[in-house]
């Protein structure tokens, strides 16, 4: 088990580099000259030197990767093209907490509703419990993100109209503050952000259920004489679990890429909405910064679904 | 004469599907008396399976229904049981074994935890001690070495035949009457099926456990039965004490499945015997003997009637013929 | 954007159980878990049909996935004949300046006219108009139009390099497959929408000086779509060569394969005559699939600001102009696009699902 940790440490530190080579590539092969328009109207060959000099972009590119790296390795991102001076870091600190509440949230709630309901439906499969709630699912699961975001923002605002209730549509409380006008805001982006993760983990926790309810070894557990319900929540659980625990990886990617819409619609300011700001800003280091925070917390995402994977099947264990 | 443990009485069972009502377990019956070995023969589809999942209740409904019959377990019939009640009986009374055992044991569970379960269960006054207890003594009677590390292994850490006798520790954990055991060594090697089946005939012996043994395989049952029923077509169509199956088969499937067997002292360029024809159709059943299309003594009176169970004049050996040998 | 989980293979179904009707008991029998005899496949007794054929029948058997069919059949020929046919009805009126102003003018997507603006269906208007005076109804065929180029222009790279490599990686192993497999890993961080916005937003502006003098092109930020489709593409091909190594491998078993190779066929003839045709249920269900995928990721990529600009067309851009306003004023020009852009994903979704379970009905239960 050692070895396949070690392995995949390896894997994992192989992708992080070439994650931040390309997102060093495209800040690197960027058009435009960042000093240039920095300096705009005051344009002085002499300064022009000095802060290239200053932002290290007069090294040659593969050293220009090394600084990147190291820097990262000290959390260092830089400082902002536009905002001279201004460390990336400090820019990005005031939308990270808010993504990553958004974020845990979402995630939270997806595998929150869609295992119980999954497991639920598998149990009463084929009748109008199972059919009603994997059709929603379905619908829920292929309409994108945006779209039911701007659904549910148009509910709120219509609602807030008939009812005077005074919703805010947009817009977010405090991170990680949880008084009633914070959850007022709060409470729709991240429902309706984890509806449709929620959606496609109850579909798979279905059918991972029902393929563990065909097995031979429920049939023994029955002829066992065990009671159903610990057939159901002890026997056939515990093996339906593990082959969701590996969605959590990819969950986080569907996350993150979700994030740029709820922010969007709903006016948040996280990560998401940063880097739509810096894209037409033009403000690369913070692009950078922003995307490699992404991919890395993706691929780490993924590394912890395989280790608990690995200490939940002991199939796994064993080699 | 000792009451009857198991008394089965005109089961039917059937499956309702999209292209008809198969007719799977069609008025069949037997009985198990206390301690004895009863195998149960016959080749795919014949009804042999059903009929044991339809003692043990474990048929599938929907699509599968006992329509009619009475299954009497000591007196009393279990198709009018609660599920509760069932539930209490299987795994102590009434335990089973099945076919494949590289999959009937739960991968994630070590399998002293699956033995202990069983224990458990059924044993409301024992403890956690005792039931450990019990398991590594399960292990030992089932002749698994090294039995206080073994429990707290996995499945998958065991071979095919290791886990069968798993299977069988489990199954009798509880001491039950009444073992079915469902083709219980056909997935295994040669050499592994005799073991296992050697385990099971001592078994049964030392602790009076009656054996239902379910095969298509003539010669484990030469092994370890007294008593066989030979089904077809969801009917038992001959039931003899072993020696007379074997040495004076009545009805011509049976004598049809024993010239089939290949054997080693054949003359080289015999041809293999088989038995011509296609395996009958459970939805639209025949009129008429079962068998007809394919036995080579049919004659008119076979199309027309079912012929029952009869004696053949040879104690207590009947068969469902017109024409027995 | 559709979730791809690299460790679950095809069928992650979660479908409602199949209408397919049992064709035999033994196949029932067969299937049948709590009923355990030892049962080996019957003789078919219908008559058999080539397995191409068998699942052609499953699938038409699938009534949400036919309609499905139906309706993406109905929109691609809705964006290929109805804007000249738009373009043709209408009758002209006169304009303030006195000119006649006839459909092909009214009816095209990218004229402004705020005299227009915000006009509810009418006769003239089929669908209405947006904020400056726009047809909605050409806008929509004029974005269904991108989003169908760039899903074909995707999916086309996706399979091309998809099936060569993942074909190659599973039929040799070796260093091929640890190549795909950690541009795989790489990949997997990377969703593809992410990715999008990432290229879009560094070379994106640059882009659209450069590139809208290529001929087809053109103006409205359509250059920024050939990067879109660069970055679409990049990211799913893995995905979809990671499948076809599964199923490569799967089929490589075969003894069929081995018999080939002891006749002597070449590696070649192999892997064309055998493996290939054998992959075309994958491709296809994969491929349907990522269709959907990337006519979201478009759509998104649009919403966002980074695709289609202005006087440009797209779902996302149409969704987006009036979004934020939503609470004000006409909710139909977003609701519009969205409920469009629901039923086309719906549609690639089912049909989908409905070519999986056609081609493979182990898959569901």
């Amino acid at each position: 088990m050692i070895q396949f940790l070690l392995k995949r440490l390896i894997g994992l530190i192989f992708v992080i580099i070439c994650v931040t080579f390309i997102t060093f590539i495209m800040g690197y092969l960027a058009p435009g000259d960042p000093i240039h328009s920095m300096m705009g109207q005051h344009f002085n060959a002499k300064l022009y030197m000095q802060l290239r000099h200053l932002y290290g972009l007069d090294l040659p590119w593969y050293q220009q990767y090394f600084n990147f790296l190291v820097h990262i390795l000290h959390f260092d991102f830089g400082y902002s093209y536009k905002q001279q001076q201004m460390p990336v870091i400090s820019i990005i600190a005031t939308n990270l907490p808010v993504t990553l509440e958004l974020g845990f949230w979402a995630l939270v709630l997806q595998f929150l509703i869609g295992i119980p309901l999954g497991i639920l439906c598998a149990i009463k499969a084929n009748t109008w419990i199972d059919t009603a709630n994997m059709g929603t699912a379905l619908f829920l699961y292929a309409i994108p993100v945006f779209v039911s975001a701007v659904f549910v923002r148009f509910a709120i605002a219509q609602i807030d109209q008939l009812t005077g209730a005074g919703w805010p549509p947009t817009g977010w409380g405090d991170p990680w503050q949880y008084t009633w006008p914070d959850i007022q805001t709060k409470l729709a982006p991240i429902l309706i952000f984890a509806i449709g993760g929620a959606a496609y983990i109850a579909r798979l926790a279905r059918t991972s259920m029902l393929e563990v309810l065909r097995q031979d070894y429920i049939r023994t557990a029955r002829a066992k004489g065990l009671r159903e319900r610990i057939v159901i929540y002890r026997h056939a659980l515990r093996n339906a679990l593990i082959p969701l625990v590996t969605t959590f990886g990819s969950s986080l990617g569907f996350i993150v890429v979700g994030a740029f819409f709820i922010e969007n619609i709903f006016n948040i300011h996280g990560l998401g909405s940063i880097t739509m700001t810096s894209v037409t800003g033009r403000d690369y280091p913070i692009i950078q910064a922003t995307v490699l925070l992404l991919t890395i917390a993706i691929v780490l995402g993924n590394l912890l679904s395989d280790i608990l994977y690995m200490i939940i099947d002991p199939r796994i264990k064993a080699e | 004469m000792a009451a009857n443990l198991l008394e089965v009485d005109n089961l039917k069972t059937y499956f309702y599907t999209r292209s008809g009502v198969v007719k799977a377990v069609n008025d069949v019956s037997f009985t198990i008396k206390p301690g004895e070995t009863l195998g149960v023969v016959g080749e795919s589809g014949c009804g042999k399976s059903v009929t044991a999942l339809s003692v043990m209740r474990l048929i599938a409904n929907p699509p599968g229904k006992i329509v009619d019959g009475h299954i009497n377990f000591n007196g009393e019939d279990l198709l009018e049981k609660s599920t509760e009640e069932l539930s209490d009986i299987r795994g102590s009374k009434i335990s089973m074994i099945f076919q494949d055992p590289m999959t009937s044991l739960n991968p994630v569970f070590t399998i002293g935890y699956q033995i202990a379960e069983t224990v458990k269960r059924h044993r409301k006054d024992v403890t956690n001690d005792q039931a450990w207890k019990r398991t590594l003594e399960m292990l030992d009677l089932v002749h698994i070495p090294d039995a206080k590390r073994r429990a707290k292994s996995y499945p998958h850490e065991f071979s095919g035949g290791m886990r069968q006798r798993v299977m069988i520790a489990i199954a009798l954990a509880c001491n039950p009457q009444l073992l079915i055991a469902d083709e219980p060594t056909t997935a295994l090697d040669v050499t592994i099926q005799a073991q296992v089946l050697e385990l099971m005939k001592g078994l049964s012996q030392k602790y009076g456990t009656a054996v239902m043994l379910i095969t298509h395989d003539l010669g484990v049952v030469a092994g370890i039965c007294q008593h066989v029923n030979v089904m077809y077509a969801g009917h038992i169509i001959e039931s003899a004490s072993v020696k007379h199956i074997f040495e004076t088969p009545a009805h011509p499937y049976t004598v049809g499945l024993l010239q089939s067997i290949p054997r080693l002292d054949e003359h080289h360029g015999a041809r293999l015997t088989s038995i011509p024809g296609q395996p009958p159709d459970l939805i639209n059943p025949l009129v008429g003997c079962p068998y007809g299309p394919r036995c080579p003594k049919v004659q008119a009176r076979c199309r027309k009637e079912q012929p029952e169970l009869m004696s053949v004049g040879r104690g207590e050996q009947v068969a469902a013929c017109f024409y027995p040998d | 954007m559709s979730i791809q989980d690299k460790n679950t293979e095809m069928n992650d179904s979660g479908e409602l159980l199949s209408t397919a009707p049992i064709s035999s008991p033994d196949q029932y029998l067969h299937e049948n878990p709590l009923y355990v005899d030892n049962q080996e496949k019957k003789p078919d007794q219908q008559k058999s049909l080539k397995p191409f054929q068998q699942s052609i029948r499953r699938f038409l058997r699938d009534k949400r996935a036919v309609i499905s069919l139906g309706i993406i059949v109905f929109l691609i020929l809705l964006t290929i004949v109805g804007p000249p046919i738009y373009q043709h009805i209408g009758i002209p009126y006169t304009n303030d300046a006195g000119k006649q102003v006839g459909p092909e003018v009214y009816h095209n997507p990218f004229r402004h006219d705020l005299d227009f603006a915000d006009k509810p269906i009418s006769a003239r208007f089929w669908l209405g108009t947006d904020s400056v005076g726009a047809d909605l109804l050409a806008r929509l065929m004029q974005s269904l139009l991108i989003s169908i180029s760039v899903a074909t222009a995707v999916e086309i790279i996706d399979i091309l390099f998809g099936v060569t490599i993942g074909v190659l990686a599973g039929y040799y192993g070796g260093w091929i497959d640890q190549i795909l497999a950690r541009i795989t890993d790489v990949m997997f961080a990377f969703p593809g929408l992410l990715f999008a916005i990432l290229l879009t937003g560094i070379f994106g502006p640059a882009s659209d000086l450069f590139l809208d003098k290529l001929p087809i092109i053109g103006q409205y930020g359509n250059a920024r779509l050939i990067i879109v489709s660069i970055a679409f593409a990049l990211t799913s091909w893995p995905m979809m060569a990671r499948y076809v190594r599964g199923q490569t491998l799967q089929i490589k078993a075969n003894q069929f394969i081995e018999a080939a190779r002891t006749v002597g066929s070449s590696d070649f003839k192999v892997i064309t005559r055998h493996i290939v045709p054998n992959l075309f249920s994958i491709v296809i269900v994969a491929s349907t699939l990522n269709i959907a995928g990337t006519i979201i990721g478009e759509a998104g990529i649009s919403l966002l600001g980074l695709g289609v600009q202005d006087p440009g067309s797209s779902l996302g851009l149409m969704i987006a102009e009036r979004a934020q306003a939503i609470e004000t004023s006409h909710p139909w020009e977003v609701l519009l696009p969205c409920i469009v852009l629901a039923i086309i994903v719906l549609a690639f979704s089912f049909l989908g699902d409905g070519l999986r379970d056609a081609f493979d009905p182990r898959s569901k239960d």
